[in-house]
């Protein structure tokens, strides 16, 4: 991307910043969401962010990769598993990346 | 002599918010610091990466913005993602805003713009049932502030600190596993997490597809097969003679 698209992308992301949490301050008063609404609000954040990381973690040059030998796969099963043992993101990041890095130059 | 007293009572809601903010702020910095390297990571330039923070203030859009910025993504394909990242804070601003709507729209727009997830958790432990308490706006204050500070000093450091250390360290990975950190609580239920494989399997079968465009079919699907499987649910539930008229839950 060029310069001026990077800002172009910031300044959009700004905006759906804003959308996302000043919306409903600024119609403001009791606004109660549909039920149906409220669970298409809850479970499309987490699917979009498993299809942006599961690509990262389960592909390597565009094709599955599911060998014991993908240092981002076994980081990524070790630190789920971390993760709901010990529900500590900081925790889980530096765990993560030791597990990465010790397959990714095969310590 | 009524002015005194109350300023009183919002010196003490402030002060009590910050003190109970504190043990979240080294988790806030830290993660803004990984965010931070992320950025310059995926290939932003130092400028960028500052305006980015200090402009988005999303740390899970910014780094779901990434990965599409660094593969060339239409920019709409990039902002669709980004709302739909944040689509769950449309849920505590319908929750928070009725605690303020006596406040004019200016005051309302950027304090929604700077209550993060932890802002919110925290004031509703605090301020549970809505209506007028002249201690509520000292306290969310007291929260929004120092949060937003940790945040924005976590990511400056990342972004100076992501630039001196050399890519082969691998240290993007930290900003996939961040969003898995923030991806897992997300899945609370059978639904979601039928949901969230339906998404993920999506998203690799349509890798290849131009404009990062499989992303955003793989959300829909999982959305409406997250949806479809809880009302499903919700239905064998009721045969099977469970409390049908929902009394006595929230």
């Amino acid at each position: 991307m060029s310069d001026m698209e990077v800002w172009i992308v910031i300044s959009l992301l700004a905006v759906a910043t804003f959308i996302a949490r000043s919306s409903f301050w600024l119609v403001g008063q009791h606004i109660n969401l549909p039920k149906r609404v409220q669970e298409a609000l809850r479970y499309a954040p987490a699917c979009a962010l498993a299809a942006i990381i599961l690509p990262d973690i389960i592909l390597t040059n565009a094709e599955v990769d599911l060998a014991i030998s993908n240092p981002r796969l076994v980081a990524g099963i070790a630190a789920s598993a971390f993760f709901l043992v010990k529900r500590n993101m900081l925790m889980t990041i530096f765990f993560g990346m030791a597990v990465y890095t010790y397959i990714r130059l095969g310590l | 002599m009524t002015e005194t007293v109350s300023t009183e009572l919002e010196k003490a809601a402030y002060r009590e918010a910050v003190k109970t903010g504190i043990p979240t702020l080294f988790g806030v910095g830290a993660w803004g610091l990984v965010v931070g390297v992320a950025m310059i990571k995926a290939g932003l330039t130092v400028p960028q990466a500052l305006g980015m923070t200090l402009l988005v203030f999303a740390g899970s859009a910014q780094l779901a913005s990434l990965p599409l910025i660094a593969a060339h993504a239409p920019v709409w394909v990039v902002f669709l993602t980004a709302l739909v990242v944040n689509l769950r804070f449309v849920i505590f601003s319908a929750i928070l805003a009725p605690h303020f709507s006596y406040l004019p729209w200016k005051k309302r727009a950027w304090l929604g713009y700077l209550s993060g997830d932890i802002s919110v958790g925290l004031f509703m432990y605090r301020y549970p049932e809505p209506g007028f308490d002249q201690r509520k706006l000292p306290y969310l204050k007291g929260l929004i502030f120092p949060n937003w500070t940790a945040w924005q000093v976590g990511s400056i450091i990342g972004i100076l600190l992501g630039s001196q250390v050399p890519s082969s360290w691998g240290l993007g990975f930290a900003g996939t596993l961040a969003i898995l950190c923030i991806m897992l609580p997300l899945i609370m239920n059978k639904a979601a997490l039928i949901g969230v494989a339906v998404a993920g399997a999506i998203a690799l079968a349509t890798v290849k597809m131009p404009y990062k465009l499989g992303l955003l079919i793989s959300v829909l699907a999982g959305m409406t097969v997250a949806m479809a499987v809880e009302e499903w649910l919700e239905k064998r539930h009721g045969k099977s003679g469970g409390q049908k008229d929902g009394q006595g839950r929230a």
